[in-house]
């Protein structure tokens, strides 16, 4: 009896399988892995969908060092009105299923952000189960998305792979760019204490050749893309783009600083000295002030002094004391530089609204509704800076000031 | 259906019995008779004339009127006492020389003449048998209802060689034979303890091979012993060719791919698991003997693992652990993962993977389940044919499935890789018994990874956990001391304790009275160091001044 | 009453799964944002009233099952229209759970799968288990224990070594009144999951060590509550209030964030594995419970024979107790605690307990007995 049962529990589970056999089951080599999603936006305000699809033959033929004459990958258009539409328009072009999840990178352009925001987009993204949270989101500067995603380039085959790491670097070891993904992305926008920035890419050389092979067989490459800069948004429209020092204060105060170097003026010298951040930390804190709001950061940053151009004893102390202190005060420059231009363009992408609001939930009601507009452009902020030279590195004191006194 | 035929064969057994029992009261009478031509014609009657049972007809010393025969087989007994101390000891021997009854002719050659060590006075027929056929010499004298055995068993056995399964670096490399003699007296030479208590039984209709239950009295739990016996009594089959024939008839559960019973062909390992209040079932007939109860953990432990210290021992029982995962679903999460979760496989290597599977024709589970397949006929292939064709074999199979195969676009090279890591994970799993259950398992988790994925294969691992607890190996549940968690023995599980922390035998093993395994205190202490180590304040102020 | 013995460890770890269960995967007490983690906690210590409601209960009859005392508190008749419906209940919240779990399968990596043919494939393996007895069942739930932790384990690892816990995500951590809170916790987040520990009144009686039983369930309780409390927060410090409250799953969307040495991505496998565990263990309990419940009420000898019919009717109500997600979500947080665990989980218990309390006091009255043996009447 109980062997019968169990015969019958087999047979069912066997006939439960079976007939699950076609649900949700896709061969490699029946889908189309989707690396890059670009989107833009036309003249007559559709949305145009630019899918960067990998041929993994071509790849890995590449990576074992033969193949390379074909592209590595394949790029796919739609135009439609929302993001789904795209998919399924472009499908049509494809023999294979399009599959999101290594979708590692969302291009959008730049008038796409500015014009429409990002606010209608991500809702595809984030509701269905394929995308990934911890996709990239970049902006095109100054050229549209399907460029960036169309560019062929030559170390990394897959050229979204190329975006990624080129703005982690930047991230690293200039300040330049900040890698966001989709989460965040969307977390900012929701927040009424933050808003979002994402970094800007940009196609540089001999445009219109970008998406042939061609591109990829020289050694100095005429279509290179490369980071540009950080966009600054506000309720989800792109206002203002960081380059430069603004850049890298910005990424100060959001203590998003890795390796960077600071470079200092001395004695009428430009960019004489290189100081290299070993490590640092930015505090912020809020404070409520005769019934304002007040913000104050302190930056603490240990570093070595990795080239100096001027004759400099780096063996005294004063000396050293004298370097720290102009670090400092530059540093504390570039930062309330920063939050100037911010306040400017009343986007507080620091988050001191949401500062505000784990700190003092009560006031943060009343502030809540004028932050953005009123408040914060308004907001005091102390910016306490500190710097440490740890090392010198394997010299004390720089040969241009033995050759100097030679020439006395 | 199957009930009704069982019925039927039960009659005609019935039948056949009777038969049996009709002959043999007809033809052969219960006792020995006195007279020699009468029980001569018995012995060939019932024996068949087999050749191999060597009839001889001696002269008692020179006295010709008392006629004696003796009765051996060929080849089971030992030759050198059986003419040494039988024939000529009763050809040449001057007690014999004189005038005497076949009564005291009896007497004498059993009290003087027959110098070896049993001699035993047999009147029924069956014991006769029984003794004869087991290789001991029988002694018939004209005129008198007794037969006289002398134990001369002996012939050719295998010598004590080193074992071929359960193979170790450090350990004894004695190995057991088939005899089951040898087999218990190695054990007797491990553990020289009064306690070590035996218990034979004949087991087998129509062999009546020999079966002992070993245990050691004290340590074992009460009731297993008994339990063992109940088992082994209850069998009624007519032959036990291996241990294997036990296992089968005396295991808790049925169907099961896992075995409930370990085996083992290492008297070390015997011996370690009789400590810890196992049995041993010991077969004649086989190096492999049987131990009960069996647990799941058991079977990934190695006799080496206690020759080891502790450091390495765990870190090997770790990685047989992981290496039998792997050979369960090695190949199952590779088709689950590029067939249904192809976003948790890193872009890159997605990438690759997606290449090489471009021109490769099957689906991915067909694939594996041919690979699988494949492996599996290699493997069966080369066990069981001549030892010569052995090299030609492996060199086929690697050429056609390494090589071609691949080339060719059949397979993608990814599931070769996968599939020889699943094969070699198989074999470096201790215990060939577990290695065959996984390799079973295996196949379910592949179908189950191919028709849903990881939802398949988790609820194909939910029903594997759910079954392995279910299963009880002579009522001690598989899983101890896992399920039901026992910590004190998870100490030989997944790592194994220090030797000198081996406070205690597993509690669910052996007899609760006799836990205690070793002194307090065993913790190998170093003499009194100059460093750091001094643990006594004062030595170390001492030290310094 | 099967014949089975369960160690205290393994009650401890059968209730902390069961509990962990569903629990852990969806939005637990969301509404109340940074203070959800505080308001389970406040529920947890509700889940302690309750459980000693039950306790009172299993101390009158320490050796009967839910469906048997209620008889010996009732009598026979009324005794059995009650465990008839308590049967149905355990029935239902079976199905609800499987329900849950096809959904959140569906949902997020099978979407072409019919609802019917997931659950069907999960009910086989429930009714596997029941078929083996409360003895397998719980040294399962030990094997799961561990692995469940490991996982657990593993996953704060992960978490931390990426990096993305911002505590300041949890502030302020009050912003509703404490009344509120209080309220919350009473009126929703005590059903579900801590109350639904009515359903191991009908295990306690296989414990060989009646004794403890009040430590180890306040100690799996707690352990539970905590647990569920620091995942809770842990969602909320990663993915801030926002996307907590949105997400179905946020320990999913928690999963899915992870992104550790660029290898360590997408380990959605993971939150399969959690779900299915606690999913299991839950309505294995929930459906194991209605079938011994069903043999004792209707005097069925082999209990293990209805596993099948059982697990059928809990497999066809989990798919037709709503026609989508959003119905099915709606009625457990509208309609179900109310209208079913109120009564099934506080008043008939609570209403129970003062019977058996006054019947027992008569009885020792007239016996003039010292404890609770009066109660013990066996059946």
């Amino acid at each position: 009896m109980n062997r019968k049962r169990l015969v019958l529990l087999l047979m069912m589970l066997i006939a439960a399988t079976f007939t699950t056999g076609c649900w949700d089951k896709t061969e490699l080599n029946e889908m189309a892995i989707v690396s890059a999603v670009g989107l833009d936006r036309n003249k007559e305000g559709r949305l145009v969908g630019t899918f960067q699809i990998i041929n993994p033959g071509n790849v890995a033929g590449a990576l074992q060092g033969g193949g390379g004459s074909n592209p590595p990958i394949s790029i796919y258009r739609a135009t439609g009105d929302n993001v789904l539409e795209l998919d399924s328009i472009a499908s049509t072009k494809i023999s294979r299923d399009m599959y999101f999840a290594h979708a590692n990178l969302v291009v959008i352009g730049e008038e796409l952000a500015k014009e429409e925001g990002l606010t209608n987009i991500f809702d595809a993204f984030e509701r269905s189960p394929e995308f990934r949270a911890t996709t990239r989101v970049v902006i095109a500067r100054g050229v549209k998305a399907k460029d960036i995603v169309e560019t062929l380039t030559a170390i990394d085959k897959v050229s979204a792979e190329k975006v990624i790491r080129t703005i982690e670097t930047t991230e690293k070891t200039q300040g330049k760019s900040i890698s966001i993904n989709l989460q965040e992305v969307i977390k900012n926008l929701l927040s009424t204490g933050k808003e979002p920035i994402i970094s800007g890419f940009t196609v540089r050389g001999n445009k219109g050749k970008e998406d042939k092979m061609e591109n990829t067989m020289s050694s100095d490459i005429e279509a290179n893309p490369n980071a540009a800069g950080i966009g600054v948004f506000k309720d989800g429209k792109l206002i203002d783009w960081l380059d430069g020092d603004k850049a890298i204060g910005s990424m100060w105060v959001l203590d998003r600083i890795e390796n960077v170097h600071l470079y200092l003026d001395w004695e009428g010298e430009k960019n004489a000295v290189t100081y290299s951040v070993i490590r640092q930390k930015t505090n912020i804190g809020a404070k409520m002030v005769n019934g304002k709001p007040k913000i104050s950061i302190k930056v603490r940053a240990e570093g070595d002094i990795r080239e100096a151009n001027v004759p400099l004893n780096l063996t005294d102390m004063h000396v050293l004391i004298d370097i720290e202190r102009k670090l400092a005060k530059d540093l504390k420059k570039e930062m309330e530089d920063a939050i100037v231009r911010a306040q400017k363009n009343k986007s507080d992408i620091f988050g001191f609204g949401e500062l505000m609001h784990e700190s003092h939930p009560r006031e943060w009601k009343k502030l809540e509704k004028n932050w953005d507009d009123d408040t914060f452009p308004k907001l005091e902020v102390d910016v306490q800076v500190e710097t440490f030279i740890r090392r010198t590195g394997l010299r004390n004191k720089p040969y241009l000031s033995n050759l100097k006194k030679d020439e006395q | 259906m199957a009930s009704f035929f069982k019925q039927k064969r039960q009659v005609k057994q019935r039948e056949k019995k009777k038969e049996d029992e009709s002959q043999s009261q007809s033809k052969t009478p219960d006792y020995i008779e006195s007279s020699l031509s009468a029980n001569l014609e018995i012995v060939k009657k019932k024996t068949g004339k087999s050749p191999d049972i060597i009839i001889r007809t001696l002269k008692i010393g020179i006295n010709p009127e008392i006629k004696t025969t003796i009765l051996y087989v060929q080849g089971l007994i030992d030759n050198p006492s059986v003419t040494d101390f039988i024939i000529e000891s009763i050809m040449k021997n001057p007690h014999l020389s004189k005038n005497i009854l076949p009564l005291e002719a009896m007497e004498i050659i059993s009290e003087d003449v027959v110098s070896l060590g049993g001699v035993e006075r047999v009147t029924d027929w069956e014991k006769l048998f029984l003794t004869l056929l087991s290789g001991d010499t029988i002694i018939f004298i004209d005129g008198v209802n007794v037969a006289l055995v002398a134990s001369t068993r002996g012939g050719e056995k295998r010598s004590i060689q080193e074992p071929s399964t359960h193979l170790t670096v450090r350990g004894s490399r004695e190995g057991f034979t088939e005899s089951n003699g040898t087999n218990i007296a190695m054990l007797r030479r491990i553990i020289n303890t009064p306690d070590l208590w035996i218990e034979s039984m004949k087991i087998g209709t129509v062999t009546k091979t020999d079966v002992s239950i070993m245990y050691i009295n004290g340590i074992v739990k009460e009731g297993i012993v008994e339990e063992v016996k109940k088992r082994l009594n209850r069998i009624n089959i007519d032959s036990i060719l291996e241990s294997g024939y036990i296992e089968q008839l005396i295991e808790d559960q049925v169907m099961t791919p896992f075995p409930t019973l370990n085996h083992t062909e290492r008297p070390d390992m015997v011996a370690g698991n009789l400590l810890e209040g196992r049995v041993a079932i010991f077969v004649n007939g086989t190096p492999f003997v049987l131990i009960a109860p069996a647990l799941f953990v058991q079977f990934f432990q190695s006799v080496e693992d206690y020759y080891n210290r502790f450091d390495i021992a765990s870190a090997t029982r770790f990685l047989r652990i992981i290496v039998f995962v792997i050979s369960i679903v090695g190949p199952a999460v590779y088709v689950a993962a590029t067939t249904f979760h192809q976003e948790m496989i890193p872009t890159k290597l997605l990438v690759i993977v997606a290449a090489q599977r471009e021109t490769v024709p099957l689906p991915a589970v067909v694939e594996a389940l041919l690979m699988e397949m494949t492996f599996e006929i290699l493997r069966e292939a080369s066990l069981r044919m001549p030892k010569a064709v052995g090299s030609t074999m492996s060199i086929v199979g690697a050429l056609v499935i390494g090589q071609a195969a691949v080339q060719a676009g059949i397979v993608s090279p990814a599931m070769v890789i996968i599939v020889s890591i699943t094969a070699i994970a198989s074999f470096a799993t201790p215990s060939y018994a577990i290695a065959i259950s996984a390799r079973i398992v295996r196949f379910g988790f592949i179908i189950c990874a191919g028709m849903l994925g990881f939802y398949g294969m988790i609820l194909a691992f939910i029903i594997l956990i759910v079954h392995l607890c279910s299963l009880r190996s002579l009522g001690v549940p598989y899983m101890t001391p896992l399920a039901p968690l026992n910590p004190k023995g998870l100490g030989d599980t997944f790592f194994r304790r220090p030797i000198w922390a081996f406070k205690e035998r597993p509690q669910f093993l052996t007899n609760e009275n006799n836990l205690i395994r070793e002194g307090d205190n065993q913790r190998p202490l170093p003499p009194e160091s100059r460093g750091m180590k001094t643990s006594d304040g004062k030595k170390g102020e001492g030290n310094e001044s | 009453m099967e014949k089975a013995n369960i160690s205290g460890y393994q009650l401890f770890v059968l209730i902390f799964l069961f509990e962990m269960g569903s629990a852990l995967l969806v939005p637990l007490a969301g509404e109340a944002k940074q203070a959800a983690w505080l308001v389970i906690l406040i529920a947890m210590v509700g889940g302690f009233l309750l459980f000693f409601i039950y306790y009172g209960l299993f101390q009158y009859y320490p050796d009967q099952l839910l469906t048997e005392f209620v008889r010996s508190i009732l009598g026979n008749f009324l005794g059995r229209i009650v465990a008839f419906l308590y049967i149905l209940y355990f029935i239902y919240l079976a199905a609800r759970v499987l329900r849950d779990f096809g959904d959140t399968l569906l949902t997020f990596a099978y979407p072409h799968i019919p609802l019917f043919v997931a659950n069907a494939a999960f009910i086989l393996v429930v009714v596997y288990t029941v078929r083996k007895g409360v003895e397998v069942l719980t040294r399962t739930g030990e094997l799961f224990f561990v692995l469940e932790n490991l996982l657990l384990m593993t996953f704060f690892l992960l978490i931390v070594a990426s990096g993305m816990i911002h505590l300041n995500n949890l502030k302020p951590v009050i912003e509703m009144s404490g009344t509120e809170m209080v309220k919350m916790a009473f009126t929703k987040t005590i059903f579900f999951p801590f109350g639904e520990i009515i359903s191991f009144l009908m295990i306690f009686p296989y414990l060989n060590e009646p004794k403890r039983l009040k430590k180890i369930g306040i100690s799996s309780i707690a352990a539970a509550g905590i647990f569920l409390a620091i995942i809770m927060a842990m969602n909320i410090a990663v993915l801030g209030v926002d996307l907590t409250t949105r997400s179905q799953y946020p320990l999913l969307s928690l999963i899915q964030s992870i992104e550790v040495a660029g290898f360590l991505e997408r380990l959605d496998v993971y939150f399969l594995f959690l779900l299915m565990i606690g999913g299991f263990i839950k309505i294995s309990v929930f459906t194991y419970v209605a079938v011994t419940g069903t043999a004792n009420v209707f005097n069925v000898k082999q209990p293990s024979r209805l596993a099948y019919p059982v697990g059928f009717v809990i497999l066809l109500s989990s798919i037709i107790i709503a026609s989508n997600f959003t119905e099915h979500m709606h009625e457990g947080l509208g309609a179900v605690p109310i209208y079913f665990h109120l009564p099934f989980q506080v008043i008939i218990p609570l209403l129970l307990l003062i019977i058996a309390f006054f019947k027992n006091r008569k009885k020792k009255k007239g016996q003039h007995q010292n404890k609770f043996q009066g109660g013990v009447d066996q059946k």
